[in-house]
């Protein structure tokens, strides 16, 4: 009761602060001529405390089960381990808001302690708007989500968290990706400020750089954990299902990335202003979005956890405001820039190919998660866009965009000696067809477009390791993360290409042939675990080529909610994922049986970590 | 330069387009369990899933093309079971919209460029 209290109060205050802080901000603007300055960061300080303590009552709430509390009542258990009672503070719709406005306004008072020196309106216009981001969210909580609601009579159980949720991946994944997210809220506000204090330039460049590659680890990070998750949790062996929930995720990735690049090119040559204002709005909006997609519950996602229509409704509105908003401060503060150079084959050409190709994967990613949403209200004709659709627009433009990436990154800022690296990247290019080619012939017959884009591929990654043991040190975490994104589509292709699967039915004691492994199905055993029963299978796995694997799926019949899961028992090496699955089939003591070779499996996450690290070495470069 | 080009020119015939052998799995991948969230019928094990993947391998010993399979399931559970959407007066958007931006934007950046 006390905890539920302080806590909704505490978030009231919140608000009231908000306004305050929204309320000096405009006397500020107001009175800026006149030397008139306050301080807000120790408002802003207050504000972070009081919801620092919001969030903490709802965190302990959980972890004592105190089922009066709404949310805790329709998402905890007694039973649940304690790890999962604290993850399962943000495992749902209230808590997920809460922790959302937590780390917005944290990231609000880290941005005014690190940009004190900056210029006093451009600061103001920032902390203005995401105050009005802040409030926004905070109406939208208290209105529509309350995490604070109070039930009477008290239940004496609660209802658990759904099990697929209870896991250590899907633990941190939310509060990373969140992270990512409202980092993109301040390349908003201060994009926005900047615009209207005419200081879009090269200075705001390198300082919004820096919370642009912030939000950009954290977004990275936050869609590696869910593929991950997906990877052993739900069983069916793949990563990425461009399931419209990670679709989502995946939007403001491309155009913030799309982003860093043109910063650098504000930073140098100081043009593409507006382009990068609008990249940096529709970062933000493609966010708020998504939060918009997946609260409301209109997409048929394993996601959906959480929905409720009025609270689509709300965020709507309140996405469309500030996409009205923006686009006000745009055409009326944006002037074309007068000194527009001619382009030339330069770094900046390559950077704006980089973006093309960013909005065209955008176009196709946005298109192909909205459009059977809009068809469905028009025309009532309900159709599904699935892999085969992505799949199928995306990887043809792989192979262009694979090229000019290995190609661009060799280009120099002013100008370039165009005949060796001319000369240097046909060779390059020529080795990788040959390679690609000659790998599919060893392999056998997989068709003339894997192969090129394999070819593709291929020279990406001999470019990248070019330009990675270049003697000078200049842009190393680029050429680092270039480098870990080719590697990236490079195990992709490998994985997709040469992974087998096979699906069969076994009996305990039973054996299964295939050509160069067989599959034992040695025994079963049942064991009590805290908050589910435990049916694990036991398989032998032997082959020639290596030694006997023993792999131990389970089942898991959880007893709040009661739902069955399959746990998969993945073995991971350098080489391969042996990877496998065991179902129980109805009316029968059969068992069905999924076994995957998944060859660079583990390459995918460790070139992923390695694209974050290039990132992350940016901050270290700048403290020498 | 020649020679290499020659070389390519001798290998490319030997490879030519993939045919997948596991006709079942194609067509089941392509395929959304209805009374699931977010899963093919053949990631899922559902009943639903399981009785479609018998029809569709019934289907197949009947000699039906793959054509002829999807389009015998949307006449009976509608467009919503594909997972690759067809190309028709409802769907031109969808797969023309995403070349349409490509488009632009090269129109736009080769005009900044000359």
């Amino acid at each position: 009761m006390i905890l539920s209290q302080i806590g909704y109060y505490s978030l009231v205050f919140v608000l009231a602060i908000s306004i305050l802080i929204l309320f000096y901000c405009f006397k500020q603007l107001k009175f800026l001529n006149k030397n008139y300055y306050l301080n807000l960061i120790n408002l802003n300080f207050l504000q972070s405390l009081l919801v620092v303590i919001s969030f903490s009552s709802l965190i302990f709430s959980f972890l004592n089960s105190q089922f009066i509390n709404r949310t805790v009542y329709e998402n905890s258990h007694t039973t649940k381990p304690f790890f999962y009672k604290f993850s399962g503070t943000w495992g749902n719709h209230e808590g997920s808001l809460l922790l959302w406005i937590l780390v917005l306004i944290i990231f609000s008072l880290l941005f005014l302690f690190t940009s004190q020196k900056k210029e006093k309106k451009y600061l103001t216009l920032t902390l203005l708007f995401q105050q009005i981001i802040i409030l926004g969210f905070l109406i939208f909580t208290l209105v529509t989500s309350n995490p604070f609601d109070i039930i009477f009579p008290i239940p004496n159980e609660g209802l658990g968290l759904n099990p697929i949720l209870q896991d250590p991946a899907l633990a941190v994944h939310p509060p990373i990706l969140y992270i990512g997210y409202v980092g993109c809220s301040i390349i908003f506000s201060s994009s926005l400020a900047a615009l209207m204090s005419q200081s879009v330039n090269g200075n705001w460049a390198s300082h919004i750089k820096k919370w642009a590659i912030v939000s950009w680890i954290f977004l990275t990070v936050g869609i590696m954990l869910g593929s991950i998750w997906a990877y052993y949790e739900l069983g069916w062996g793949g990563f990425w299902f461009w399931d419209p929930v990670e679709n989502v995720s995946l939007m403001p990735w491309l155009t913030l990335t799309a982003l860093i690049h043109s910063l650098a090119v504000i930073e140098k040559k100081s043009q593409l202003k507006g382009w990068v204002i609008i990249l940096s709005i529709s970062t933000f909006v493609l966010s708020v979005a998504g939060t918009f997609l997946v609260r409301s519950g209109i997409l048929n996602s394993i996601h959906t956890f959480a929905n409720d229509p009025q609270r689509g409704i709300f965020i709507l509105i309140f996405l469309f405001l500030l996409i009205f908003l923006s686009l006000v401060i745009f055409f009326k503060f944006y002037k074309q820039d007068l000194n527009l150079n001619k382009l030339t084959f330069t770094n900046d050409l390559s950077i704006l190919i980089n973006n093309w190709f960013m909005m065209y994967f955008l176009s196709v990613v946005l298109i192909g998660t909205i459009y059977p949403i809009f068809l469905e209200v028009i025309n009532n004709t309900k159709i599904s866009v699935g892999p085969p659709f992505f799949n199928k627009l995306i990887s043809i433009f792989l192979i262009p965009f694979l090229l000019f990436m290995g190609f661009g990154a060799s280009l120099g800022w002013l100008k370039s000696n165009f005949k060796k690296i001319y000369l240097q990247n046909v060779v390059l290019f020529f080795v990788s067809i040959i390679t690609s080619s000659y790998l599919f012939l060893f392999i056998g017959d997989k068709g003339l477009f894997l192969s090129l884009i394999m070819g593709g591929s291929i020279y990406l990654f001999l470019a990248t390791i070019r330009d990675l043991i270049k003697k000078n040190k200049q842009n190393l975490s680029q050429r680092i993360s270039h480098f870990g994104f080719s590697l990236l589509v490079l195990s992709i292709l490998f994985n997709s290409i040469f992974s087998e699967e096979h699906n069969f039915n076994l009996n305990v004691g039973d054996k299964f042939k295939l050509e160069k492994e067989t599959i034992f199905f040695q025994n079963i055993s049942m064991t009590n675990d805290k908050n589910f029963k435990k049916v694990e299978g036991i398989f032998l796995i032997q082959s020639n080529n290596y030694k006997d694997i023993i792999l131990k799926p389970q089942l898991r019949i959880y007893n709040q909610p009661v739902i069955i899961t399959s746990e998969a028992d993945i073995l991971s090496t350098l080489y391969s994922d042996n990877f496998i699955v065991m179902n129980k089939i109805d009316d029968s003591n059969m068992f069905n049986i999924r076994y995957q070779k998944k060859p660079l499996m583990i390459w995918i996450w460790i070139s992923t970590i390695i694209i974050v690290l290039g990132g992350t070495l940016t901050f270290f470069k700048d403290r020498k | 330069m020649k020679k290499i080009l020659i070389l390519i020119i001798i290998i490319y015939p030997t490879i030519s387009f993939s045919v997948d052998n596991n006709k079942i799995n194609k067509i089941t991948k392509n395929l959304r369990c209805l009374i699931c969230q977010g899963q093919s019928i053949y990631d899922s094990q559902s009943e639903f899933a399981n009785s479609l993947k018998k029809v569709v391998e019934d289907k197949i010993n009947e000699n039906m093309t793959e054509k002829q399979i999807y389009k015998f399931l949307t006449d009976k559970y509608g467009e919503w079971i594909l997972y690759e959407p067809e190309f028709n007066k409802n769907t031109y958007f969808l797969w023309l919209f995403p070349l349409a931006i490509f488009i632009f934007g090269g129109i736009l950046i080769f005009k900044k460029k000359t």
